[in-house]
């Protein structure tokens, strides 16, 4: 059963997944929290959204993020798929809905997700995982703190490089005890 | 040039990090092949024919003499003595075990060196003109803007899984030394009346198995610009890229399907959408990478040097500074090409031994500074009139003072088939035969400027779209054959070459050029290049003359 | 007639199966004349990924008493580079090394298809 992981300040858990993924064939169950695709949000949104649940849509790589723009604020989560890891387009989507659409819900990746490519999800706004290579809440936090500095801004809000040169504030850090 | 402060050196120890443990975790079993795969391929180690290729960056072609230095080291220690410039101005090293990698890294980071992003789906190594900084006709040293790219561009979270490749060329002047037109991005940087700093925006080139010249997408994006307008380029390609068809997945694709005015119209929008101030670079930091490519402390020197005009008296010297030495922008210096073409060499390949003493020539009269041309040749950039003399002696020892730059044996070359796993037919060889047909300086030179440029494969890496003679190798029933191609152009009339006719057999490449060589001479008017006559008598003539005897 | 290359995992050097180890040279590679045997031995290589790397059979045939492969490319992967003949295999010198490299015009000259890969 893979592990939803999810991040929470400083720190990776797995997380309880309440929510079910409902195919567009199947009936919506009478209650509990659902994501549904984006086109049968756009179909039936409106009336699961009233039932007093929480609904989440999960997208696709070809579906745009500003499909969903007036309705973000009542999307519980986003779910970007990836059917296959090296589609990058998800990074793209999941940096708009933060940066772009300000959305303050969770932002999911579910598919073909390895833990290498954590900290690049992190950086774009992801803040929930479910691997798809057996890896579980250790192995992603250590992933994502391979780095100590970047430099370039990201959803993630870590300062760039040329920040923390300016700032003087912070000096170099310690290397890592390198995690996994 | 730029010196790595402990930011930019905290990055590549913590890239050979990251790389040491996922070496290691393949070593021992705990991540398959096909997961480790893309993870080597972002540190640019392929697996080729004979042993891993590792493809080690030299951003924007510029070299310190300790990076060289190093180079040397590692390709005696870890590879077989010698290494290869590439056409994106990158060392390959063709002999690496995988299990030396993580120390090669290590090696190479010492020294802020490295192999990121040298390979996959990402923003690759931007390039920028070999003479920059030295040659008079800049507007700027295209070295800044490609080291603003490159920090920008390095572990990218939202580009590092783009369609396909992604690649920059950066030149700032009227001549253009990059292809520009044949890249990704291509970034022309011009002065405004105002003085202000502008970058011609070109975008969708390639070369391969669709080749395509860049288009203007913005003739004048202010300076400051550029990062903000790079991520709008590339966020639309991420979004819309094709991702189906390997074939079709570069930008040059997408901007031919849309048209671009409709690719202009998506990247003006997004660019709109972004915020200058969160994604450009602030002044100060700006400031601080433009200061490290401060002018050297130059001499005053009188524009003319008798040392240098009594030299000329020797004919092999004579033909060295004709052919290999360009006007510097500071009198009484000059720019010296040291090719890596002598016939019968491998292109673009250098030993230890040559590297080390390249270094060393570099420290006592270049100001430590080396720099690499996508033709595959290097450069030494600030070298005095006074000292040409004792330089081109120096190299002459070391087999490295063939003046032929821009000449016919200054061919280009893939390694092919010798050693590339996605070869149809070898490219070396060719080159060698070539070269060895004209190894005669004089009658060389009695040519003139005549590119050629052979790839192994469609992937073009050998540039022959962009060759006055273009040669591409092809698998005809299991033997290598050539398809022949004139008239390209890499320069500022960048063009693509035309297939003359059938493709030719391996035996009969060297035989064929001379036939196009004798015609050009033939139907040459005036000081005519082979491009020029061609472009003025069209391929009928050469085309004749080489298939008359098909039957 | 069949053969079973791969490259070395850690150090990318071209290997070929040579009844129950990984051999160097190519004149020690196992031949299989059956498919079948042929396809189990590949399907043990794929079980090795601590060892080697993308395991493949190729095609050889018999010329001048020595055995060669079918394919061009995979004689220049049995000698080493061309151009440098100091490099690869091909510096070892013993007499297959030079039947490999005489064997060049023979099957080439046949125009077989697709005789530049496997």
């Amino acid at each position: 059963m893979p592990t939803l992981i999810s991040i929470e300040g400083d720190k990776a858990v797995a997380a309880d997944d309440v929510f079910a993924f409902v195919a567009d064939e199947d009936p919506i169950p009478a209650s509990g929290d659902i994501i549904v695709t984006l086109a049968r949000f756009q179909s039936e949104g409106d009336g699961l959204l009233a039932a007093g649940r929480r609904v989440g849509v999960r997208l696709q790589p070809s579906e745009d993020v500003e499909a969903l723009a007036y309705d973000l604020p009542r999307i519980a989560l986003i779910e970007l798929a990836f059917p296959k890891f090296r589609d990058g387009r998800p990074y793209s989507a999941a940096r708009l809905l933060r940066e772009r659409l300000s959305y303050g819900g969770q932002v999911r990746a579910v598919g073909d997700v390895l833990r290498e490519q954590a900290q690049f999800m992190l950086r774009c706004g992801f803040d929930a995982f479910i691997p798809s290579d057996g890896s579980g809440p250790e192995e992603w936090k250590a992933a994502t703190r391979r780095y100590r500095h970047v430099y370039q801004r990201g959803a993630d809000h870590r300062p760039p490089i040329y920040a923390e040169r300016a700032g003087a504030a912070s000096p170099v850090k310690e290397e890592f005890e390198h995690g996994l | 040039m730029y010196r790595y402060d402990a930011y930019d050196k905290a990055m590549l120890t913590d890239r050979s990090n990251e790389f040491r443990h996922q070496v290691a975790r393949r070593l021992a079993g705990e991540i398959t092949e096909d997961q480790f795969k893309p993870l080597r391929l972002m540190n640019g180690l392929y697996l080729q024919l004979h042993a891993y290729m590792l493809r080690v960056a030299i951003p924007y072609g510029t070299l310190s003499t300790r990076q060289l230095r190093r180079l040397a080291w590692v390709a005696k220690t870890y590879d077989k003595g010698y290494g290869h410039f590439t056409t994106r101005t990158n060392l390959q090293l063709h002999w690496i075990k995988l299990r030396d990698a993580p120390d090669v890294m290590d090696a190479l980071a010492e020294v802020d060196l490295h192999a990121i992003q040298t390979s996959g789906n990402c923003i690759r190594n931007v390039t920028a003109d070999p003479y920059a900084g030295a040659t008079a006709d800049e507007v700027d040293d295209p070295r800044v803007w490609a080291e603003v790219i490159r920090q920008w561009s390095t572990f990218h979270p939202e580009f590092s899984y783009l369609p396909r490749k992604f690649k920059i060329a950066v030149t700032a002047s009227a001549k253009d030394r990059t292809a520009a037109r044949s890249y990704d991005i291509g970034l022309q940087l011009r002065r405004g009346r105002d003085g202000a700093l502008g970058f011609e925006v070109m975008v969708g080139g390639g070369q391969g198995r669709s080749p395509f010249l860049a288009k203007t997408v913005r003739e004048s994006l202010p300076a400051g610009w550029l990062l903000s307008y790079l991520e709008a380029i590339i966020r639309v390609y991420n979004r819309h890229g094709r991702r189906d068809n390997i074939h079709k997945a570069r930008i040059k694709i997408l901007v031919n399907s849309l048209g671009v005015e409709e690719f202009t119209r998506q990247v003006e929008a997004e660019w709109a959408k972004i915020d200058s101030a969160t994604s450009d670079l602030p002044d100060t930091e700006l400031a601080r990478i433009r200061g490290a490519f401060h002018p050297n402390t130059f001499q005053t020197l009188p524009p003319v040097s008798h040392a240098f005009e009594a030299a000329l008296a020797d004919p092999d010297f004579a033909r060295f500074a004709r052919r290999n030495v360009h006007p510097h922008k500071i009198p009484g210096y000059a720019i010296v090409d040291v090719s890596l073409k002598a016939p019968g060499q491998t292109p673009g390949d250098c030993s230890s031994e040559q590297m080390e003493a390249i270094a060393d020539l570099a420290d006592q009269y270049s100001f430590g500074e080396v720099r690499v041309n996508y033709t595959q040749n290097l450069v030494l950039p600030h070298v005095k009139l006074d000292d040409l003399p004792a330089l081109h002696a120096a190299l002459k020892a070391v087999d490295l003072a063939s003046a032929n730059i821009d000449l016919i044996t200054d061919i280009i070359a893939c390694p092919g088939l010798d050693y590339c796993s996605l070869a149809n037919a070898r490219a070396i060889p060719v080159a060698q035969a070539i070269a060895q047909r004209f190894a005669d300086p004089e009658r060389a030179e009695a040519i003139g400027e005549l590119k050629v440029k052979i790839s192994g494969c469609i992937n073009a890496c050998g540039h022959h779209h962009l060759g006055n003679i273009g040669i591409l190798g092809v698998d005809k029933k299991g033997e290598e054959f050539y398809q022949i191609s004139l008239g390209g152009s890499g320069d500022n009339d960048a063009t693509l070459a035309e297939i003359l006719g059938p493709a030719v057999h391996f035996s009969k490449v060297p035989d064929a050029v001379e036939t196009l060589v004798d015609t050009y001479l033939s139907q040459r008017q005036g000081g005519e290049r082979f491009l020029d006559t061609l472009r003025r008598t069209g391929l009928t003539p050469f085309k004749e003359a080489l298939y008359a005897d098909a039957d | 007639m069949k053969v079973l290359t791969a490259n070395s995992l850690t150090t990318g050097e071209v290997v070929f199966w040579s009844r129950g180890r990984w051999a160097l040279d190519f004149s020690d590679g196992e031949r299989f004349a059956d498919d079948a045997v042929a396809d189990a031995a590949l399907a043990a290589a794929e079980s090795q990924p601590r060892v080697v790397v993308a395991p493949y059979l190729i095609d050889v045939e018999e010329a001048a008493g020595h055995w060669i492969p079918v394919s061009y490319r995979e004689r220049i992967r049995a000698l080493g580079p061309t151009n440098t003949p100091q490099h690869g295999k091909q510096a070892d010198g013993h007499a297959d090394v030079q039947a490999l490299a005489a064997a060049t015009s023979a099957a080439r000259s046949s125009g077989r298809v697709k005789l530049i890969k496997r």
